[in-house]
């Protein structure tokens, strides 16, 4: 009934026998790879087809309106590019943990508080300080209360051996409650209207790139990419997080300071949520109102699922996330259908990727 | 006095679609298997729901069409996780994206219809009892069949010889494979009533609790359920006390507000989370030890062993 002891058969899983052809089989690998997403992501937009049809859409007309008004515009260029970057930030506070084998699913938790940091120090700071201080405590705010909301999970995890993915996923639900507590009551902007803060000082508001809509926060998030991808690939904590992640037990015993290493990729992953409600909230929203950054967190968990927890393809997966969801406000505009139509068609393409891109090899059985 | 039994009956009302959502995911991990995509099998169940009840005019005919839609959704789970070995945790959550989107896209035509739904019936005679019947004998029907699915839940989950087939794929299902058993079968078999489970619990929300269909209308009680199942350490029983408890606290608030008290209803409802980050802090270990071993392995990334 031990939790604390691996089952010792789990320690060393006998190593499945590769393909046996060497390689001279990998085109062949790598053909029947392709034939297999081409096969599973076509299936995604057949059964989407259907479904349209079913409602009396024509899917034809539907993709091609979509389509031109999700890639041909600037404007909805910019608005990929605008909904990328919280995406990306959550997504990396997937990947770090993921790393030292640990399953953060409290990004949404972590978005919001660290938007209510943000929000909570732009209003306390007020007029007082220039625009770019305000955006660099806010950051910082964001940053702090991200990862010490995901510290409570990591103190949990490690004191008490409760498992991070159930704490951070009940820990979503106690941001999301103090957000709405926050703006119903006592930071509410207007008693009488909408529950909403009220708006950021426009000083503070991340600038905008040059003769674009688009904020900074994807020159962020990059970075972030950058760094994080670094800090994995070519440092010691990189290396010792996925020494950890591979086998805790084994780490332990080579010396590495398995708690410390948890409890740091927890933290950071928390500080990169934390800094996606700050972007999200500066950049997007500007002020707190229910639904604020609504399924970001689960949506970044995804993408990195996608991505298979690694830096660089998140930024390809959350763009994807982020196209999917401005064709989604097309659809509404063009074909009327409701915006979030368009999650059938994420959550097929998903299911596609999920249960046919790869082969059952991972069953070990 | 009245405060308290609005508040016990507020609970039993609302926490009985979390309650039936608690015990299709019970179910569920009990076998083995986590299903964050109980939201999405509430919502469909929702759905499904009301429109059958429109279309054919009967709320049991709908509550069977909620759950039939919750299993569906459910059979997608136990496909992937199951079958094709795919992350449970990204599987759930893809298959609330693609619930969100079903109900949204088929949901617009339900809006605003009106229904024939779940009527209370007061149970003769022991409605009359103070307090109690109140609180448990003036309700609508799917009440009085969680009252009945509780028990027989348990019974078969820890009584028979099909229950004893899930929690053995929940706890050691190489035991099962060395005895000619199916683990794929018996796993899908339980994901998939945990979804019937579920998808009731959603058509009780829409058919006879707030008796309407609107957008994402389960707003997070399915998380809350899955949240219940560890509260309640994976039993049915504790899942119904916890559904109850859970119910009261998002009841508390209006009750006080109708009394002239001016809380915030949002510093209410974040008590039950809190209580099951509190109860699992303070018996860590022992709730998780309660845990089935197989479920474990999914909670710490471990690669699935069958």
């Amino acid at each position: 009934m031990t939790t604390t002891l691996p089952a010792p058969r789990s320690e060393a899983p006998l190593p499945v026998a590769p393909p046996e052809a060497p390689a001279s089989d990998r085109g062949a690998r790598l053909a029947q790879a392709t034939v297999r997403w081409i096969a599973a992501l076509g299936g995604a937009f057949l059964i989407f087809s259907a479904l349209l049809i079913s409602k009396n859409a024509n899917p034809l007309t539907v993709y091609t309106d979509a389509w031109n008004s999700t890639f041909a515009r600037q404007q909805s260029i910019e608005d990929i590019v605008i909904k990328m970057a919280p995406f990306v930030l959550a997504a990396l506070a997937v990947v770090v943990p993921a790393r030292a084998g640990m399953a953060n699913v409290g990004g949404e938790g972590q978005v919001i508080i660290g938007a209510v940091a943000a929000c909570g120090t732009a209003m306390a700071v007020g007029d007082a300080l220039p625009g770019v201080t305000v955006m660099v405590l806010m950051m910082l705010a964001g940053m702090v209360a991200g990862a010490l909301w995901a510290g409570i999970a990591g103190a949990m995890r490690l004191l008490l051996k409760v498992n991070e993915a159930v704490t951070t996923l009940l820990l979503n639900y106690v941001a999301l409650d103090v957000l709405l507590f926050l703006i119903y009551q006592p930071w509410r902007a207007d008693p009488t209207g909408q529950p909403a803060t009220k708006e950021l000082q426009t000083a503070a508001k991340l600038p905008l790139l040059a003769g674009t809509t688009v904020n900074v926060g994807i020159v962020i998030a990059v970075i972030a990419v950058v760094l994080v991808w670094i800090a994995l690939s070519f440092t010691t904590w990189g290396f010792s997080l996925s020494v950890v992640g591979g086998n805790a037990e084994a780490a332990r015993r080579a010396g590495l300071p398995v708690a410390k290493l948890l409890l740091s990729a927890l933290l950071v992953g928390g500080a990169l949520a934390g800094l996606a409600g700050m972007v999200h909230f500066a950049g997007v929203e500007y002020k707190l109102r229910p639904g604020f950054g609504a399924q970001i967190g689960y949506t970044a968990f995804l993408a990195s699922w996608l991505a298979r927890h690694k830096p660089i393809p998140v930024l390809l997966a959350c763009f994807v996330f982020a196209a999917l969801t401005v064709a989604g406000d097309s659809l509404q505009l063009d074909a009327g259908l409701p915006a979030a139509t368009v999650n059938i068609l994420t959550g097929l393409i998903l299911i596609a990727v999920l249960g046919w891109t790869t082969s059952t090899r991972k069953a070990n059985s | 006095m009245s405060l308290v039994v609005d508040v016990l009956a507020g609970g039993v009302r609302g926490g009985t679609s979390i309650m039936y959502a608690g015990l299709g995911e019970t179910v569920s991990e009990r076998s083995g298997v986590i299903n964050l995509g109980t939201e999405g099998a509430m919502l469909v169940g929702a759905l499904a729901g009301y429109a059958v009840t429109a279309e054919t005019g009967s709320p049991w005919i709908g509550a069977l069409g909620g759950a039939a839609a919750g299993a569906l959704l459910a059979s997608i789970h136990a496909l992937l996780v199951v079958v094709r070995k795919a992350n449970q945790f990204a599987s759930g959550l893809t298959l609330l994206f693609l619930a969100l989107g079903v109900t949204s896209f088929y949901g617009s035509d339900y809006v605003g219809k009106s229904i024939n739904p779940f009527t209370k019936w007061d149970v003769p005679g022991l409605s009359d009892i103070p307090w109690i019947g109140e609180i448990f004998f003036q309700n609508d029907p799917l009440i009085y069949v969680s009252y009945v699915a509780v028990p027989l839940i348990w019974f078969v989950l820890f009584r028979t010889r099909m229950g004893l087939l899930v929690r053995t794929a929940g706890e050691r299902s190489d035991s099962l494979t060395v005895n000619g058993y199916s683990v794929e079968r018996i796993r899908s078999a339980a994901v998939i009533a945990g979804g019937a489970l579920s998808g009731l619990g959603g058509a009780h929300l829409s058919i006879a609790y707030a008796n309407a269909w609107f957008e994402n209308m389960v707003v997070g009680r399915g998380f809350i359920a899955v949240a219940l199942v560890i509260f309640a350490s994976w039993s049915p029983l504790r899942v119904m006390g916890g559904a109850y408890l859970f119910g009261s606290a998002l009841a508390l608030a209006p009750a006080l507000q109708a009394r002239g008290y001016g809380v915030n209803q949002f510093a209410l409802d974040v008590i039950p989370f809190v209580l099951t980050l509190l109860v699992l802090a303070v018996l860590g270990k022992r709730t998780l030890a309660a845990a089935p071993d197989e479920l474990k392995r999914v909670f710490e990334n471990a690669p699935a062993k069958t």
